[in-house]
């Protein structure tokens, strides 16, 4: 009888040669295996043609059970008492699995909805393909089709009401499915007037009216938006108790719920993309230039997020974060070395001024090479206020602002989980749009229709304060973001977007090419009439509009007529009397002379 | 002797994220992601993975994630339900608790992967098992660690595995 050493310790040990005794034998045959309980590892040493059974006796010695108690398990094969380690093909630093089976007879799964059938009646909310097939039976049902996925309720869908075999129900279900989806969406024409909670919808945001007639439209934003409920359903956040400040709304959209910062208390569990909704509607929705320019795209996939009357407060709840949010991302890190002249007067320059500023800074990020990631620069831009860092890559950025961040405390962590929400709340609306926009091309048909909506009603000055709004330049950057990187991304499919801006009335269509760098009408003060570049293929020019003017009115920068004194004098000199034209053809060209004397030189006009 | 009955094993991968990672990480994190996944095992008609809730079982393609967008073939096992189900019990006592969660280190996909091991010796693939690591290696990652480690994930219609009568 061949002498069995057995060693056991927590951690695994490094394989050692086989068969250093502790009791003096060294024999060849013999193998370590590793043997694997639930909760321990242990290693065995034992000899190659000892039989499961004594191995298994040596086990119930080790672990304290009975003979009967213990299964070994080895490559997915159970082992029998008569085998022998070797012909089961065990060598060294194989591990062998040990169940201990309880002492009691043999358990079953507890599965009180194993036998639950499709037909069992519906109080769930959602519309899987896999088990939809009970969705379907009624028009009161289609409402709640409509309704449910708009309004996400979390209670109902937690119980598992599915079949235990998808495969056979599925098809069934996914023909139901097609035909009645088919059916409901094609009626929603007399589901509008059938249902007063989509006229009520309708009536306050005219968008949806595009968005419930046609199906595929919606088909896809009830898809995106169910994507995006299950993914907040499925996750939750931990955080230590804190003080309720506000109720938990039952509306998802509208997550009161911020990622850690204690200046709100609230309350346990966040919901990480009620942030994204609720963060870009405030972004959007208050502003009636902004809507325009992000256009109906956007407002469609908001829409069926939004319940027809979201409450002041909780509207009152979500600027003040932004406030809070851009002051406390104002307060410049303590490293100086990050401290750009910017960051120092957006510290003092108070709220108004922190976006604009951000817009200027987004301006150098823009104007380098387009693989910039687009919004991660507003991300960075916001914590770090990297003026020059344009040419390196956004993660050379966020590399250093991690490094500084370190050193401070929660805030700063805050101040990048405040950054990086934003960037995600910004994006995923983003990501839809381009979504919706790559997927439907026959959308542009659609907008085609629609009467283009014009810009001639609005007036300069509104025009001009309206730009003012740091928000609505955030969205113009956000617009040019995404067509950057469409750009870069499929360039193919710019045409598309141009037709889509096109009937939304900002420019004629594609077969312009960007002229000359044309006035805008503002630089020409007497104008009345505002008029928009012809075409946008070169999408930081856009910007390079902007920056100025909005530098103008927030007045967060250095006046022009000190910065480009230099460049006024010699105009002045050169002959160029026309003070606020030179002053406008200066802010135009960013300073550089040769330019704004061309400028200047052309007739100046439409 | 007859044959031992071979049950087929198989592996249950969801993008946690439908599709978003793979459009948003080149912008995000500097590098592509193909989705976040979460896996579960399916064995015995039955689908088991691993939350913050422990380890909870339930129909095939049961819970509110619906069905998978891939399924792995992992291989067969003799292990029959009964042990299976013991082994899981003992899982869920010891190393995999509830409170064991945590979204980088010992996550679903380690469950997946320790209970494909003990069924049929084989690993998961490893582009689910290096999502972490993938992630944590980027300074989106590193930055957003600490709210990141406070999420759990636990995707609803299962229920819970454990012993009816608390024997051990």
């Amino acid at each position: 009888m061949p002498h069995i050493i057995s060693r056991t310790s927590r951690m695994p040990q490094s394989r050692c040669h086989v068969g250093v005794p502790e009791h003096g034998n060294v024999f060849p045959g013999a193998v370590q295996v590793i043997v694997k309980t639930p909760d321990i590892q242990s290693i065995f040493t034992v000899a190659n043609d000892a039989s499961v059974k004594q191995f298994k006796e040596r086990l119930s010695a080790h672990f304290n059970c009975q003979l009967e108690q213990l299964e070994l398990v080895f490559m997915g094969c159970l082992l029998r008492d008569h085998d022998t380690l070797s012909q089961r093909g065990i060598r060294d630093g194989h591990t062998i699995y040990v169940v201990i089976k309880s002492k009691h007879g043999s358990r079953s799964l507890a599965h009180p909805f194993r036998n639950l059938l499709t037909n069992s009646p519906c109080h769930q909310d959602r519309s899987t393909k896999g088990n939809s097939s009970r969705v379907f039976p009624s028009a009161g049902m289609s409402q709640t089709k409509v309704e449910s996925p708009l309004l996400m309720k979390s209670d109902a869908p937690n119980v598992g009401t599915q079949n235990p075999d998808v495969e056979s129900p599925e098809h069934i279900a996914q023909m139901l499915e097609n035909i009645c989806v088919q059916t409901l969406l094609s009626n929603m024409g007399q589901l509008n007037s059938e249902y007063p909670d989509i006229q009520e919808l309708i009536q306050h945001n005219p968008g949806a009216s595009l968005l419930l007639d046609n199906s595929e439209i919606l088909g896809q934003t009830l898809e995106l938006a169910r994507h995006l409920a299950i993914i907040r359903e499925i996750m939750q956040i931990q955080r230590p108790a804190q003080n309720f400040e506000h109720p938990l709304n039952p509306q998802p959209y509208l997550g009161l719920e911020m990622i850690p910062n204690e200046a709100y208390g609230l309350g346990q569990s966040y919901n990480f993309n009620d942030q994204m909704f609720s963060g870009m509607h405030d972004l959007l929705g208050d502003n009636s230039f902004t809507t325009l320019l992000a256009g109906q795209v956007v407002e469609q996939v908001q829409t069926p997020f939004l319940s027809p009357s979201p409450s002041e407060e909780q509207w009152d709840q979500f600027p003040t974060a932004h406030v809070t949010y851009a002051n406390s991302c104002g307060l410049p890190s303590t490293n100086p070395t990050h401290a750009t002249p910017n960051n120092v007067s957006h510290a003092s320059g108070g709220t108004p001024a922190t976006a604009a500023t951000m817009g200027q800074s987004h301006v150098c990020a823009v104007q380098q090479p387009a693989g910039i990631p687009a919004l991660s620069s507003i991300a960075v831009t916001k914590e770090l206020q990297e003026d020059g860092k344009g040419t390196t890559t956004s993660l050379g950025s966020s590399d250093q602002g991690v490094e500084d961040l370190q050193q401070s405390d929660e805030q700063t962590i805050t101040q990048i989980t405040g950054g990086m929400i934003r960037l995600l709340r910004n994006h995923p609306f983003i990501a839809a749009q381009m979504l919706l926009l790559m997927n439907m091309p026959q959308l542009n048909e659609q907008w085609r229709q629609q009467p283009p909506t014009a810009l001639q009603p609005l007036q300069l000055s509104e025009l001009l304060s309206a730009l003012a709004n740091p928000k609505a330049s955030q969205a113009i950057l956000q617009i040019e973001h995404g067509l950057q990187l469409l750009a870069t991304e499929a360039p193919v499919l710019l045409p598309c977007i141009e037709s889509y801006l096109w009937s939304l009335g900002w420019f004629p269509p594609s077969s312009c090419s960007y002229p000359d760098p044309m006035p805008w009408a503002w630089n020409v003060p007497d104008t009345a009439e505002p008029q928009w570049p012809e075409c946008c293929h070169k999408p930081g020019t856009v910007l390079q509009r902007l920056q100025p003017l909005s530098g103008d009115s927030s007045q967060s920068q250095q006046a022009p007529e000190v910065h480009f004194r230099k460049q006024m004098e010699c105009l002045q000199a050169m002959g160029f009397v026309n003070y606020p034209a030179n002053l406008q053809a200066l802010i135009a060209t960013d300073g550089d002379m040769n330019a704004a004397i061309q400028k200047l030189k052309r007739p100046q006009g439409l | 002797m007859e044959p031992p009955n071979l049950y087929p094993v198989k592996l249950y991968v969801y993008d946690l994220s439908k599709g978003l990672a793979r459009r948003l990480s080149p912008i995000m994190l500097g590098k592509q992601l193909e989705g976040i996944w979460h896996t579960s095992i399916v064995v015995h008609k039955d689908e088991f993975f691993f939350g913050s809730g422990g380890i909870s079982s339930c129909p095939p393609g049961g819970t509110l994630l619906g069905p998978p967008d891939t399924v792995v073939d992992v291989g067969c096992t003799e292990v029959t339900e009964e042990i299976f189900l013991e082994y899981l019990s003992s899982l869920g006592e010891s190393l995999f608790r509830g409170e064991a969660y945590n979204l980088f280190e010992h996550n679903c996909n380690t469950f997946s992967n320790e209970v494909a091991q003990f069924l049929t010796g084989r690993k998961i693939p490893s582009y689910i098992t290096d999502l972490p690591s993938e992630v944590l290696s980027t300074p989106f990652g590193q930055a957003l660690r600490p709210f990141l480690d406070s999420i759990q994930i636990q995707p609803p219609g299962g229920n819970s595995v454990g012993r009816p009568d608390g024997q051990s």
